[in-house]
């Protein structure tokens, strides 16, 4: 039985004319609202047990906006890969227009019309972006008609009305506009459903807007667009028709997006499930350590990331940010360890202004900062442990003389730190590069935390652990509070921040939307808030 | 018989002896290649070899100028070690070596009748203090501004020779000399004491050596440099400042290239006052093999002392072996290029290990 869609995929290289002719056919009179993507019961199990997609359904009509949401872990980057064949699902099928389909790599997704754009951009920054959009496409073989194609891009664009300098280069490009280049690219291809990773995250508002108005014109010619969406719910929940909602894994919920109000979704997101509280332990709040107003930061892209924030942290606190990644947190941390300029605002700690101390200083104050980066920022690979520790030490006194180290000293610190911190090693003088992720963040809380005396800025601190190794961390932000340090926690992870924190602000945006105390807050309302909601 | 199958596995750490296997590989495999480069000439690679180092280390005949040469490849190789531990290019050595001369002449051509105790010292530390200004600006527009090093300590390298083409030329230059298109010769005074026909500051550049490991090994500031080579960001969330250490290398690297300024021009017998601008410049261009040196030496600077007696001999002896051996002209060159070639080549293995497949 030769099915055109198998056709498709079983012409190689050498035949791409052919294929888009094909392609061409295959789509041919589409109607708004046929079923055109249809995934039944896709399952997905990884190595050790985890099953990432569990009977997944899902059917997509053409013309449509249907946003797939769920939390990290929930299933949605799998999902996604199985669509655009980077994955094979270990049961289930999948159907375009009716036609079953196996996809043997990505390659075979997009001949038959699937578009996908990522969240980290796949482009060539040093080309222009009509290059980026016309490479790889079937017509631009080895001679390139470069007037005609830009004609055709030109008109692409102004159809579902992206604005992009077709002939400047993707590195002078926006994120914004980068985006709209891949999803031109993939329109170009002949994408007949669109699949967007996390497509707001990085947009600015006024982008963000514009976007959105591209999306709807794109589903009013059949195409149908599929975010997979984490947390900024409420941009594409504005434009979305339909939703299916996953979490562990399996659908929970499928709904129509007018039917739905935003804290509903979260609840479906998140799950009903009451806090689970660890056991915080009871410190008497001391003295205010840390005052932070109004303070404004700008990103390495230029905008204004952290856009006026006022807070407090008291010796024995936890000050938990939750918030999706790029809301500025990064920034506000990078501010306080001080090595990003704050553009307005002021830092007072223990009542001296330090805006701008520089980063020296503040770790003499006593000031540890736990970076997010632990590879590139929080240690040096080729460096050994023990040349790692010393990273924070060799500032002080104790440790060096008359611009000599006192490598003694600093062996028999480092050896007592990484047992206390339980870093499983061969030795002090093993490098930093072999340490698996859970023990290189051991390492750097044994580099930071004894060194830290007053404040501890932990920036996501356990992203990425695994189970043991999380919990460690978590108890040891316990520990510091225990010995009435002041610990501004910023977190991806509701559950977490829920957790350990004494008062929780989530951020959108680069704002707080509120300040609460841990007794008050729920788990719904933070996370509705950590997407946009407002509070009431 | 099967072959093996073999793959390419990507190396996260080299460790130190796989680092020095690289090295010496590396040098085998000149050798190997420019064989084949002597056979094509017509003469026996053997012979040639035994001829270059013969004559490179014969007291009678090249010895004392490979020692010379050797040391002023060691001065450059210091000057662009130090910078490059802290992530920065420095090739900006020859430019720092004709500030040095400018800063040695001066004191020299203006204090002449000082006696040589007090004179040399200055000189020196003049030398020293030219090329580190010259060093420090490349090193404060990099630290400051983030513009490329290497551009600008290149660039500088052309202002520098100009300098000193506009100091020694005449009719205009006030260093002019009687003879054409050279300086005036150096006071008496200010001439290097000599052991055994060598100049004392062969000495001195082995001494740096020593004083710059022990600033890598043992100093704060050379852990605060390797920390900032090694990974910039994580230097600046651990306090240290990157403009700070970049004017540092830089001026301590010129001030080292600098110094060898002195060693060349009234160290040499042969010199003693800035030869006609072809002449100084075939010198400051023997800098620029400083920076093969440091890097097959892995910025070791123990290690770079042996290494430029061993490139400064084939440079030496090279020159004999074109002329005994009627070879083409150049090939002496082509040798040092070949090295550097294989070198960069087996750069390679600092990312990846042949490994042989394991059968699934």
């Amino acid at each position: 039985m030769s099915v055109l869609s198998q056709k498709i995929i079983d012409l190689f290289g050498g035949r791409k004319e052919e294929r888009s002719q094909l392609s061409e056919k295959f789509w041919a009179n589409l109607k708004h609202g046929e079923v055109v993507l249809e995934a039944r019961g896709i399952t997905k199990k990884f190595p050790g047990g985890v099953v990432a997609n569990d009977h997944i359904d899902l059917e997509i009509r053409a013309g449509e906006i249907h946003a797939i949401l769920g939390e990290n872990g929930a299933g949605k980057t799998t999902l996604m890969n199985i669509l655009y064949g980077l994955l094979k699902p270990d049961e289930g099928e999948i159907y375009i227009r009716g036609k079953k389909v196996e996809f043997k790599s990505p390659l075979d997704a997009i001949n038959l019309g699937i578009g996908m754009v990522h969240q980290h951009r796949k482009l060539i920054p040093a080309h222009t972006a009509l290059e980026n959009i016309i490479l790889g496409h079937p017509k631009a073989g080895k001679i390139v008609d470069i007037e005609a194609a830009k004609k055709e891009v030109q008109e692409l664009c102004d159809k579902y009305g992206f604005k992009i300098d077709l002939d400047a280069k993707v590195w002078q490009l926006s994120a914004g506009e980068q985006q709209s280049v891949e999803i031109v690219k993939a329109l170009y291809r002949g994408a007949k459903l669109l699949i967007l990773d996390e497509p707001t995250s990085v947009l600015t508002p006024i982008e963000t807007e514009r976007f959105l108005k591209s999306l709807r014109s794109m589903a009013g010619t059949e195409i149908a667009v599929i975010p997979f969406i984490t947390h900024k719910l409420p941009e594409v929940l504005s434009v979305s028709d339909r939703v299916t909602i996953l979490r562990k894994g399996k659908v929970v919920k499928r709904l129509e997006t007018r039917k739905a109000t935003m804290e509903a979704l979260a609840k479906y997101m998140v799950g009903r499930e009451v806090l689970f509280r660890v056991k915080k332990p009871k410190v008497k709040k001391g003295k205010e350590i840390l005052r932070v107003e109004n303070l404004s930061a700008i990103s390495d892209r230029g905008f204004l990331a952290l856009k006026g924030v006022t807070f407090s942290i008291r010796e024995g606190e936890i000050f938990g940010i939750a918030g999706v990644s790029g809301n500025g947190q990064q920034e506000l941390a990078e501010v306080l360890a001080g090595v990003r300029k704050a553009s307005g605002g002021k830092v007072m700690f223990e009542g001296k202004d330090i805006t701008h101390a520089s980063p020296l200083e503040r770790l003499k104050m006593g000031i540890g900062y736990i970076p997010s980066e632990r590879v590139r920022v929080g240690s040096i690979p080729q460096f050994s442990l023990m040349e790692n520790i010393a990273l924070s030490l060799y500032f002080d006194r104790e440790f060096s003389k008359w611009g000599l180290l006192d490598y003694k000293r600093i062996r028999e610190h480092a050896e007592k730190v990484i047992s206390e911190f339980e870093v499983m090693a061969p030795g002090i003088y093993t490098r930093a590069a072999h340490l698996s992720g859970g023990n290189l963040q051991r390492l750097i809380l044994a580099r930071t935390i004894p060194r830290t005396k007053k404040l501890l800025i932990a920036n996501l601190p356990t992203q990425g652990l695994d189970v043991g190794a999380t919990e460690f961390v978590r108890n040891k932000l316990l520990d510091c509070k225990k010995e009435g340090m002041g610990i501004l926690l910023i977190s991806e992870d509701l559950d977490e921040v829920l957790q350990v924190s004494d008062t929780i602000a989530p951020i959108y945006e680069g704002k707080f939307v509120d300040i609460i105390p841990a007794e008050k807050a729920r788990k719904e309302i933070v996370g509705a808030m950590m997407t946009g909601a407002r509070a009431k | 018989m099967k072959l093996p199958k073999l793959k390419l596995e990507r190396v996260l750490v080299v460790t130190g002896r796989d680092a020095v296997k690289i090295s010496v590989l590396s040098i085998i495999i000149a050798f190997v290649v420019f064989s084949a480069f002597i056979l094509f000439e017509g003469a026996n690679p053997i012979d040639v070899y035994k001829c270059v180092f013969s004559y490179a280390f014969d007291p009678k005949t090249g010895l004392p100028t490979m020692i010379h040469r050797s040391t002023l490849l060691l001065f450059a190789t210091l000057a662009f070690i130090l910078p490059l531990k802290a992530g920065l290019w420095n090739v900006g050595m020859e430019g720092q070596l004709y500030l040095g001369t400018v800063g040695a002449f001066a004191v020299a051509y203006a204090y002449g009748d000082l006696p040589s105790t007090i004179l040399i010292p200055l000189m020196l530390i003049s030398a020293g203090i030219f090329g580190a200004v010259y060093g420090a600006f490349a090193g404060f527009l990099r630290g400051k501004f983030g513009v490329n090093e290497i551009v600008i300590t290149l660039m500088l390298n052309n202002i520098a020779f100009w300098l000193l083409h506009a100091l020694i030329m005449p009719p205009t230059g006030p260093w002019r000399g009687i003879a054409e298109s050279q300086s005036r010769p150096l006071p008496v005074s200010a001439w290097a004491p000599t052991i055994w026909r060598l100049p004392f500051t062969v000495v001195l550049a082995p001494a740096i050596s020593i004083l710059l490991f022990f600033l890598f090994e043992k100093t704060r500031i050379g852990f605060q440099i390797k920390a900032l080579g090694s990974s910039q960001p994580a230097a600046e969330h651990a306090g240290i400042n990157p403009a700070k250490i970049a004017i540092f290398v830089m001026a301590v690297g010129g001030a080292i290239a600098g110094l060898s300024a002195y060693h060349m021009w009234a160290g040499d017998p042969s010199f003693r006052l800035i030869p006609r601008p072809d002449a100084y410049k075939g010198i400051g261009e023997l800098t620029y093999w400083g920076i093969m040196v440091g890097l097959i030496c892995l910025l070791n600077p123990l290690a770079a002392i042996p290494l430029s007696i061993f490139v400064g001999s084939l440079r030496e002896g090279g020159t004999v072996i074109v002329r005994r051996y009627g070879l083409t002209y150049g090939l002496d060159r082509v040798f040092l290029g070949i090295l550097f070639l294989s070198f960069i080549a087996l750069q390679f293995f600092y990312r990846y290990k042949i490994v042989r497949k394991k059968k699934a």
